[in-house]
């Protein structure tokens, strides 16, 4: 397995840039997520390192070698598409094999690694079947068995899971974990969806607008997200956000809200900036409590089963989402006290930037 | 997926010096169309620009030269009685026949647009003629049309009606053709209307039924106006296609009787290769070409803005 | 298929207008019918009137001379050898040409590939003088490649394919390319297999064209040994009402248009498929 460095890398489509001089260092045996929406680039990297996009300026390095230049072929990295890009006239087996062919390897050693493949991914009975025949979960498996057979250097996923149903792709995502675990092979998985990135990865890249937000671990993108685009993103149903003024609390901020009431946060004074700020708050940080102190009218109920979400607009107008147990006795048209852990709160200035508390 | 460590794999990638495709732009990838451009070149380009050389060259047949003349054989030709009579009797054959095609296309469209099987035997039986070739079609209507012994004239003398010579008077050849033709090819008008009819989500219909539009009112609020880009296709290329006659006047009338049913391509026909004025007949050519480009460039146009305003 | 066939209450609106279509295919089909009743008479008696068509004798005598006497053997050979012929290049042509201007990149194709389109608007009458010529200058004519190789100029194949091959995923391609195919392989081993339905179609209206070509053979072929079926049956018309007899002469025309029907009625389904392709285009 081999580490994947991007030295300020660019790609443009015509004038316009698309990605611009980005870097990042992706290491030997990790599982990276590249997370955005629709239209941020992360696809576009990932084909830049495949060597489907050319690359317009800076260097891309596979395992110390420079491959910037060089086809997608011989950059011995394996690729799983979107919509499996199976061939459709070859046979589950001539699919596997025919990378293998093309690069002169012995007969007998092709049919052993799929062979091997097949059996890790239990395809062994599908073999003769054309992709036609397959089921959807069947496609993806061999799919990643044509990965697989090749021993890459590193492994590319483009949204492998999109195309599956919503059951399928919870299963496929915990047999990628498992399968990952065992192959240690050096991984990049892009998606839209976050918890496809919060399960599967060691650290995500999160992108937007083609230009990358935050790099980090799970916990540390959704713990402390570096900016408000991350803190929006990630995490259901999306943080709330709140105007707020400050107040100074022995060097810590304790924000204002419109109506009066206050969230004693545990971000340092000194770091915040002049300006309008915001305060980020999850739903699970604020409860209705009988000692809260910000009153708010319950909207909207919505009874997930194991908790409920509370679409609440506060005094002041503004609404929030809270988080309620499952077996919650609030009605639409109550009015509740509201009880926020600020400790977790976030602040954010005008540009979207976060400020965390001190780790 | 069960227990497994994939086992390390030999080098694999060391076997053999991959050479596989890359992206972006390589001159060796033009090779694929290279064949091609050749055919394209030397028989299409070449004799495009060949042709209108040689429309300006008057040769002579005796000692097979030829000397350039500039636009003498134009200038003849536009006071050549003959050829402006062809001009006529083509723009007039794509007036009798390009609205037929479109109305009995379009009306044999609509009614066989249903899944059984009558409506596809009868689809295979209208579309069936125009796999013949013009050489068949033409002895089949000859048969028909023959004054003494044709099937149209033994029908008329059953009724006690004169036979009439269509084929051999000045007012009913062109029209003859027209019918022949019609009866050859109607099959492709019928074919392009009917894929632009499926084209329609049938919920249309379901839900114009709902809002208890009659038939004749969906055929004018829905069918109408979606097959209208078809319609515009069909037209152009029946323009383009009845310009072109050639076989069955060819066949069935030798442009007769003097000269009333002889079109174009006839006339280009007989000056090159009957009597041989290469020179002439290229510049009768060019002339069709310059029709034919001008009709298919008007419609073309005339169908933007419409669609446009 | 059909868009309101089910709406209730219309059952009889669509059985009359049903009706109206199948009299007017009885109408459609009478010259063939025609044609076929007088094949099967014998020439002395049309002689005296064709009305006698419609009571025996019948005979097929007509059918057994066309063996023993006539040209339309060679003839069909000849078109045989010029449609396949036809056929086949222009598949491989388009073939390779569709895939270069949908997938292969190189400098210029954008250009090239619009001049190529603009062919299309080329009428073979505009080019067919200078053609002439060029095969007489290479004392061609007569010959099967004279007859040939024109048809393979059209622009027509090439556009189609390339319509079809720029249809096909894109991510085909890329898993080939990371599969360390090269173009060759990509285009021969991946692509090309999944254009059959494209050279299903190209190749039936390639074939049914060159079948059925009238003007060029006419022109190029003048030696009666290498007529094509289509213009062997126009020499047969020249002297219509003195020929050989009307029977023998519709019993030609049935049996020379046998191979175009037949091979209509195997290839239906591709050829529907081929015009509605290129209507929605």
């Amino acid at each position: 397995m081999s580490s994947i460095e991007l030295d300020s890398v660019s790609k443009r489509f015509g004038s316009v840039e698309v990605i611009s001089e980005l870097s990042l260092t992706i290491h030997s045996g990790e599982f990276i997520a590249f997370l955005g929406p629709s239209g941020c680039g992360k696809s576009t990297l990932l084909r830049m390192i495949a060597g489907l996009e050319t690359v317009n300026g800076g260097e891309i390095r596979i395992g110390g070698e420079r491959v910037d230049h060089l086809p997608p072929g011989a950059r011995g990295v394996a690729m799983v598409f979107q919509h499996y890009a199976l061939y459709p006239h070859m046979t589950v087996f001539d699919n596997l094999a025919f990378g293998l062919k093309n690069i002169g390897t012995p007969h007998d050693e092709i049919a052993r690694r799929i062979e091997e493949a097949a059996r890790i991914l239990e395809i062994g009975h599908l073999l003769q079947r054309k992709p036609g025949q397959l089921s959807g979960g069947q496609r993806q498996r061999v799919a990643i068995g044509r990965a697989l057979v090749k021993d890459p250097k590193a492994y590319l996923f483009d949204e492998p899971l999109s195309n599956l149903d919503a059951a399928l792709r919870v299963r496929t995502r915990v047999e990628l974990a498992r399968l990952h675990q065992q192959t240690r092979a050096t991984t990049i998985f892009v998606t839209h969806d976050q918890v496809e990135a919060m399960t599967l990865a060691s650290r995500i890249v999160v992108m937007n607008a083609r230009k990358v937000e935050q790099v980090g671990t799970p916990m540390d993108i959704y713990g402390r997200p570096a900016t408000e685009f991350v803190a929006r993103f990630v995490g259901s149903p999306a943080m709330n956000f709140l105007p707020v003024t400050i107040r100074d609390r022995a060097g810590l901020a304790t924000a204002v809200l419109g109506d009066g009431s206050t969230i004693d946060t545990a971000v340092p004074l000194d770091i915040l900036p002049t300006g309008d700020l915001r305060v980020g708050i999850r739903a699970e940080a604020i409860h209705v409590r009988p000692d809260g102190a910000v009153p708010g009218k319950v909207e909207v109920v919505e009874r997930l089963g194991d908790r409920t979400h509370l679409h609440i607009r506060l005094m002041d107008g503004n609404t929030l989402v809270a988080e309620d147990k499952g077996v919650s006795q609030v009605q639409p048209g109550d009015t509740v006290p509201l009880a926020v852990e600020g400790a977790t709160a976030h602040l954010f200035d005008d540009a979207g930037l976060a400020y965390h508390a001190r780790q | 997926m069960t227990d497994a460590t994939l086992s390390p794999g030999k080098a694999v990638a060391a076997v053999k010096r991959p050479t596989g495709a890359s992206i972006g732009p390589r001159w060796t990838n033009a090779l694929f169309i290279a064949p091609y451009m050749v055919f394209y070149l030397a028989l299409l380009v070449y004799p495009l620009f060949k042709g209108i050389w040689m429309s300006m060259l008057e040769s002579d047949m005796f000692d097979d030269t030829s000397k350039f003349t500039g636009l003498a054989n134009y200038y003849r030709l536009f006071n050549d009685k003959i050829f402006i009579g062809t001009i006529w009797n083509t723009v007039l054959f794509v007036l009798m026949t390009v609205p037929v095609f479109v109305a009995i296309g379009l009306l044999l469209a609509l009614a066989l647009n249903r899944s059984d099987r009558t409506s596809a035997s009868l689809r295979a039986i209208f579309f069936g003629t125009s796999v013949l070739s013009v050489t068949i079609v033409t002895i089949i209507w000859k048969m028909m049309y023959m004054p003494g012994n044709g099937a149209i004239a033994s029908i008329m003398r059953l009724f006690g009606l004169e036979p009439i010579a269509f084929i051999t008077s000045s007012s009913l050849a062109l029209p003859a053709i027209a019918v022949t033709t019609i009866w050859w090819i109607i099959g492709l008008p019928m074919m392009l209307f009917l894929a632009a009819l499926q084209q329609i989500p049938g919920e249309l219909y379901e839900a114009a039924a709902l809002d208890n539009a009659s038939r004749w009112r969906s055929f004018w609020s829905i069918t109408l106006p979606s097959i209208r880009r078809t319609m515009l296709v069909v037209v152009i290329y029946e323009i383009v296609a009845q310009f072109q006659l050639f076989g069955q006047a060819q066949l069935l009338t030798q442009g007769g009787p003097n000269n009333a049913s002889r079109p174009i391509v006839l006339f280009i026909y007989e000056q090159g290769f009957r009597s041989w004025n290469l020179g002439y007949a290229a510049a009768a050519s060019e002339v069709l070409f310059l029709i034919m480009a001008v009709a298919a460039l008007a419609q073309f146009f005339a169908s933007r803005k419409r669609v446009e305003g | 298929m059909a868009a309101s066939e089910h709406i209730v209450g219309r059952g009889i609106g669509n059985k009359l207008i049903l009706l109206s279509v199948v009299l007017v295919a009885v109408i459609w089909m009478l010259p063939i019918a025609w044609t076929l009743l007088l094949s099967l008479k014998p020439n002395s008696e049309l002689m005296i009137s064709t009305a006698s068509a419609f009571h025996p004798p019948y005979t097929l005598k007509n059918y057994t001379d066309i063996f023993q006497s006539s040209g339309v053997f060679r003839w069909l050979w000849n078109s045989a050898v010029v449609s396949v012929g036809v056929t086949a290049g222009i598949l491989i042509l388009s073939s390779l040409a569709g895939y270069g201007f949908a997938r292969a990149e190189f400098k210029g194709r954008d250009i090239i590939f619009v001049l190529v389109l603009l062919g299309l608007a080329v009428p073979e009458q505009a080019v067919i003088i200078a053609r002439h010529q060029m095969f007489s200058d290479l004392k061609m004519h007569n010959t099967y490649p004279a007859i040939i190789l024109p048809g393979l100029s059209s622009a027509f194949g090439v556009f189609l394919m390339t319509q079809y091959f720029k249809a096909i995923p894109k991510d085909i391609d890329e898993a080939a390319m990371l599969d360390n195919a090269s173009r060759f392989k990509i285009f021969w081993k991946v692509l090309l297999p999944l254009t059959v339905p494209a050279q299903a179609t190209l190749g039936i209206f390639s074939f049914l064209g060159a079948w059925n070509d009238y003007l060029w053979p006419l022109i190029s072929a003048t030696k009666p040994e290498m007529f094509t079926i289509t213009v062997g049956m126009a020499s047969t018309q020249t002297n219509f009402a003195q020929s050989e007899g009307l029977g023998f002469l519709m019993a030609q025309a049935i049996f020379a248009g046998l191979p175009v029907f037949i091979v209509y009625l195997f290839f239906q389904k591709y050829i529907v498929r081929a015009v509605a392709g290129a209507a929605i285009n």
